[in-house]
């Protein structure tokens, strides 16, 4: 250790600290050392010192009238100081406050931004809605009043023999429309399930749910001889038709 | 310096009492200045220097640590500093060779100093002349140990070897001073 301290005293960095002369290394070794050794400690006082004396054999009386320029110097620097300060927290409060405010704006722009879109696309969506529902009406319209229709009365069997439904086919302009009068009640574990076969091609229709509005009809695919089929399947509907439980057939 | 009014001017200091600059010249004033002069070599430089410093140690007394440095220390490095800077862009604006000023330094001697400094100026003689001109060169040429080592053709390790000597000696010197003052205080 002592060897460390002699080794560090016979280094020239406690005179180049004392000379603000080291690299931002050196000093923080030397305070280090300063801090820790008491020997380090009081050479450098000791170094302070003979600084001192040195700098005082160089003295000159300081002419006159200096003193009150210096003093009247700083005054006015601690003055502009305290205005800086206030024009400074002045400053900080204005951007403060404007940083906040287009933070809303921004905020509030983005939110209604977003609902634009929101409300764009809900406009969209109902307009296809519409234009959907437009032309299932045209459909149904021409399919109810067209001399071509043909109008097939449909009888359930077995468990869906009080099934009642009418449908609508019309070979020219290709449609077909059921009107599901009546759909009996099924234990709460089975449902009615739906499909068409058009070209050879079997279509899952869906569940038939209970029907509230009787009068209401139900597309069907068309297709050149299809035939639609009802059957009686396991609650949630089937991936495929359970062929024994068919309840009802519709050709066209 | 006594310690007692260094610590009230700290504690002025931290406070950004006005007091403090009044005191700090009043204590200060004529040694900086003269470090000042000592590094410009002009009246009128070394008054600008002394009070551009005085407004740095006004405006940097928050950042002053006692336990980094003593009072003295502190404000001699901005002196020095601010003296050094001041040569350099007056040189530059003059459109000399920094080195060339830099190098009369040395042969200044002790041209200037006041007669009520005379006691000063006899510690000075008692340095010897090898010591003095490092000293000089480092505390007020603003050089490092390598640039004074080769503005004075003196190896660096010569450079090293004078200025802790030369630190020593004035150690001695100014310590029998201290003393000498001390007996005469007790005398009268």
């Amino acid at each position: 250790m002592k060897e460390k301290i002699n080794k560090f005293l016979d280094s020239d960095l406690l005179e180049k600290y004392l000379l603000d002369q080291t690299t931002k290394e050196e000093a923080q070794q030397t305070e280090r050392y300063i801090a820790m050794y008491p020997e380090v400690r009081e050479a450098y006082g000791q170094l302070q010192a003979n600084l001192e004396a040195f700098a005082k054999m160089y003295s000159r009386p300081t002419p006159e009238g200096l003193k009150e320029i210096i003093v009247r110097s700083a005054k006015k620097e601690k003055k502009t100081l305290v205005r800086f300060y206030k024009y400074a927290v002045a400053a900080c409060v204005a951007i403060a406050f404007f940083a906040g405010s287009s933070y809303f704006f921004w905020n509030q722009n983005q939110s209604l931004q977003q609902e634009n879109t929101l409300v764009n696309n809900k406009i969209k969506y109902l307009e296809s809605n519409m234009m959907n529902q437009l032309e299932d009406m045209r459909n149904q319209f021409i399919v109810l009043n067209n001399p071509d229709t043909k109008r097939v009365e449909v009888k359930g069997k077995e468990e869906g023999k009080d099934l009642k439904a009418v449908a609508y086919i019309n070979p020219v302009k290709k449609l077909s429309y059921i009107n599901l009068g009546n759909v009996p009640e099924l234990p709460e574990n089975k449902v009615f399930q739906m499909w068409t076969e058009v070209n050879g091609e079997l279509v899952n229709l869906g569940v038939i749910k209970q029907i509230k509005d009787k009068d209401k009809l139900l597309a069907l695919p068309y297709g050149e001889k299809a035939i639609s089929y009802i059957t009686v399947e396991p609650q949630g509907g089937n991936s495929s038709p359970s062929v024994e439980h068919i309840v009802a057939n519709i050709s066209y | 310096m006594s310690t007692l009014i260094e610590k009230h001017i700290v504690s002025l200091l931290a406070e950004k009492n006005d007091r403090a600059i009044a005191l700090l010249y009043e204590n200060y004033g004529d040694t900086l200045y003269g470090v000042a002069h000592k590094v410009v070599k002009d009246d009128d430089l070394a008054q600008d220097v002394l009070q551009e410093s005085f407004i740095k140690i006004w405006k940097k007394a928050d950042s002053y640590d006692s336990s980094k440095a003593k009072l003295f220390t502190w404000l001699f490095r901005i002196t020095r500093n601010t003296a050094i800077d001041k040569l350099r862009s007056t040189n530059n604006k003059a459109g000399r060779e920094i080195q060339i000023d830099v190098s009369d330094v040395y042969n200044v001697g002790v041209k200037g100093i006041d007669p009520d400094h005379m006691d000063i100026q006899d510690n000075l003689d008692k340095l010897e002349d090898k010591y003095r001109v490092v000293l000089e060169a480092l505390f007020f040429g603003g050089m490092t140990q390598q640039e004074a080592s080769e503005e004075l053709d003196i190896p660096l390790g010569t450079i090293k070897s004078r200025l802790k000597i030369g630190l020593r000696e004035l150690g001695k010197i100014y310590g029998t001073t201290m003393a000498l003052a001390l007996i005469l205080n007790l005398l009268s």
